[in-house]
């Protein structure tokens, strides 16, 4: 500030003709003048810059980082499900039924969908060019592989079962870890936009009641020397500020809890939902290629085991499902996640009963009971558990683009009009001076 | 940003906007070659593993012990293994899955058959008068010894080399049939034997006598190993190993599914096939040994060959049993 009334007189005699000015009364008038002009241009510049930014950021969250967040969710989730899909295509035996093969199929074309939306998102985030380069490139090579192990078992060759075996390998060793990566990334964005856009308005009420402070200065500075109490410059001046701190303060307000409902209502939901899909399909990959395995497949029942812990817990009510009731906050959310506890514990007991066929030598019975969609059996409970998902996920989903829209049509004009209402301010508090200065002349 | 843009007219736009917006990257696309998939586990060998030749003491390894009578299916001799197998209700025989011919999945059925597995049923058979009441436990060539001694298992017949470093930790059966090492290669290689294979990629599975053949050999090819023997044959399409080196039994297998193969060269190892059996069931393995001989005797050996193995050439004798009582 103190370098201000520099820059407006001629700088080389600035000094001394600041200090002569200033014992003075119009010479303080003037830099009374200046200062509320200074300050209030100033303050509306930088809460129209502030404000934009803000509004940015959530156009960022709405428009893009939330979105891509999805994108990259989906690419994961039906890759996994391809994977989980053409296992157990290959587990009937014979041709492979046509729900499983067109579950695949579309599996495929929408992580492909999904990894161009990405892709095209991402372009410019220079972390994630390897892991969106491992997909691109090798996504075509994991259909090749599947596709090949599918003629082979057309033809009778007990090599397509090893093709599979290669795809899957593909599939888990490189494509689904860079798909998390891309979705871990793009889930930082979305924790960056809310994190950029919920701050306080420091500056911008700072500078508010820095003009409002200039204001009364002058008034009182005023009504002592010129014995007129009433300015209309400096009422206009005043009231323009202060209409302008309000709308600040009341529109960052309803920004700011905005933003943090959408976080609790919508993107930590979505978060602890997602993992909860994703170790759904996992455990389902699992189950399946235990079988597939037929006797060697320790290792999928192991990570089968770790996965439906950290989705269930011990209980099958606790871990990624408990987590999700607990932060659930609306009534939907809460119903889909509960629906989703019985769907897994029914799994559970499903599971129980695969095992003990397998174990016992029944290994037909094995897959019957992990193909057949009757209910109670694996795959109807699979099923539903993954839809009740999808259905708490879209719920939370819903209630994020609400808040995140609310907070958005709250700044709406805010910018241009702090802005002009600073420039106002500035205009008439000169306007009110001028009006004073005038009589010294 | 946009809004100014927009204000500053037209031209300005269009300016701006060609200068902002970021250009494709058109220049540098990434990539030079696409890494092959690998089958899970594949690796190329770096050290030789142990060979049975080298390291394990002297024996006459195809020698087992003479077998006794056969007591009828369904009243195993009380106290015995087969009783305990009888009282379990079902044989529990570690099998392969993955060796066309001797133990694969019918891809049409989701059945487990082959050579291996005919020996396996006709042993359910002797136990309970039903080939069917048997368990399949799919291993690998490098589970079978570890299977066997954790007792997972009560066999394994999965194209199984007697060997007297197995002889340490198993038990085997009298000799089955008689495999020797062989190569399959590409038609179009110019490969026609072992001898072509110094310095070449030559795939086997890891655990097996193969692999150790194919690193011991003194052309000094470069051993590739994986967990099965299809995932050889899928080394072999992509191109990411030279040739497949193993018993004639399984090379046959992996040829009759792609009509692009052949295996050459003459034998330059005998593997003698045993079923394993775990250490301290000697009564099992007399069992098992009479089973075998009555096959041999009386034409299910011979019937079993020609169902699954007629692509070798006509029906041989059934190897001579071998005894050390």
């Amino acid at each position: 500030m103190t370098t201000t009334p520099d820059r407006v007189s001629a700088p080389p005699r600035a000094p001394r003709g600041v200090t002569r000015l200033a014992g003075t009364t119009p010479g303080t008038l003037t830099l009374l003048a200046l200062m509320m002009i200074v300050v209030s241009t100033l303050g509306g510049v930088i809460s129209a810059w502030s404000v934009q930014t803000r509004a940015d950021s959530l156009e960022e969250l709405a428009t893009r980082s939330e979105p891509l967040a999805f994108a990259a969710q989906e690419v994961y989730r039906a890759l996994s499900d391809a994977d989980a899909s053409a296992a157990s295509a290959f587990l009937g035996g014979g041709v492979e039924p046509a729900e499983l093969r067109s579950r695949y199929q579309t599996d495929i074309a929408q992580a492909q969908s999904a990894l161009a939306i990405v892709t095209d998102g991402g372009a410019q985030a220079p972390e994630l060019a390897e892991a969106l380069h491992t997909l691109s490139v090798q996504l075509p090579v994991y259909t090749g592989l599947v596709e090949t192990a599918r003629t082979n078992n057309r033809q009778g060759a007990p090599v397509g079962a090893a093709y599979l075996r290669e795809a899957s390998e593909l599939m888990r060793a490189q494509l689904l870890p860079a798909a998390e990566r891309i979705y871990r990334a793009e889930n930082a964005n979305v924790v960056r936009d809310q994190d950029a856009s919920d701050g306080l308005p420091v500056l911008e009420v700072l500078f508010g009641l820095l003009t409002l402070a200039c204001i009364v200065v002058a008034g009182r500075f005023l009504s002592r020397r010129t014995n007129r109490t009433f300015n209309l410059g400096l009422a206009v001046a005043g009231g323009a500020a202060g209409l302008s701190l309000l709308w600040i303060v009341v529109a960052s307000t309803v920004v700011v809890l905005g933003v943090a409902d959408s976080r609790t209502d919508g993107s930590a939901q979505v978060d602890v939902l997602v993992d909860a899909r994703v170790a759904t399909l996992n455990a389902r990959g699992d189950e399946t290629l235990t079988l597939v395995a037929r006797g060697s497949g320790q290792s999928f029942e192991q990570h089968y085991d770790e996965v439906t812990t950290e989705l269930g817990g011990e209980s099958g009510s606790d871990g990624l499902l408990g987590r999700a009731a607990a932060a659930a906050t609306s009534q939907s959310v809460r119903d889909a996640v509960n629906s989703a506890v019985e769907n897994n514990r029914a799994w559970r007991e499903a599971h129980e009963k695969i095992r003990q066929a397998d174990d016992a030598g029944d290994y037909t019975g094995a897959v019957t009971l992990t193909l057949s969609g009757e209910p109670g059996n694996a795959a109807a409970a699979f099923d539903q558990l993954d839809a009740d998902l999808v259905r708490a996920i879209s719920e939370a989903r819903a209630a994020f683009a609400q808040e995140v829209a609310g907070a958005r049509g709250a700044l709406t004009g805010l910018a241009p009009g702090s802005l002009l209402l600073a420039l106002l301010g500035a205009a008439a508090a000169g306007w009110g001076m001028w009006q004073r200065l005038k009589e010294y002349r | 940003m946009r809004s100014r843009v927009l204000g500053a007219g037209v031209s300005a736009f269009a300016l701006l906007a060609a200068a902002c917006s970021p250009a494709p990257n058109t220049s540098a696309v990434p990539v030079g070659s696409v890494g092959a998939p690998m089958p899970a586990e594949a690796s190329e060998l770096t050290s030789a593993p142990s060979s049975s030749a080298s390291s394990a003491p002297s024996c006459d390894p195809t020698a087992s012990l003479r077998p006794g009578g056969l007591p009828a299916a369904g009243q195993m001799p009380a106290g015995s293994t087969m009783a305990e197998i009888q009282a379990r209700g079902r044989l529990i025989a570690g099998v392969d899955q993955n060796t066309y011919l001797m133990g694969f999945r019918n891809p049409f059925s989701g059945e487990i058959e082959g050579f291996d597995v005919a020996m396996a049923r006709e042993i359910a058979e002797a136990i309970f008068g039903d080939p069917n009441k048997i368990q399949y436990k799919v291993l690998t060539s490098e589970d079978r010894v570890a299977a066997l001694e954790r007792g997972d298992v009560d066999l394994v017949v999965r194209t199984m080399t007697v060997t007297c470093e197995r002889l340490e930790k198993i038990n085997f059966s009298s000799v089955y049939y008689e495999a020797g090492q062989r190569v399959l290669v590409n038609r179009t290689s110019g490969i026609s034997g072992v001898d072509g294979l110094g310095g070449k990629k030559v795939c086997a599975t890891k655990g097996s006598t193969s692999l150790a053949a194919v690193a011991n050999h003194p052309v000094k090819p470069v051993a590739v190993s994986v967990p099965d023997w299809t995932d050889c044959l899928v080394m072999l399409q992509q191109g990411q190993v030279d040739a497949i080196s193993t018993d004639d039994t399984i090379l046959a297998g992996l040829a009759a599914q792609d009509p692009y193969t052949e295996v050459v060269g003459a034998r330059f190892t005998t593997e003698p096939y045993g079923v394993g059996i775990p250490k301290g069931n000697e009564d099992f393995v007399r069992f098992v040994n009479a089973v075998l001989n009555r096959m041999r005797g009386d034409g299910s050996w011979a019937s079993a060959y020609q169902d699954w193995l007629n692509t070798l050439g006509p029906a041989p004798a059934p190897p001579a049993p071998r005894y050390r009582d």
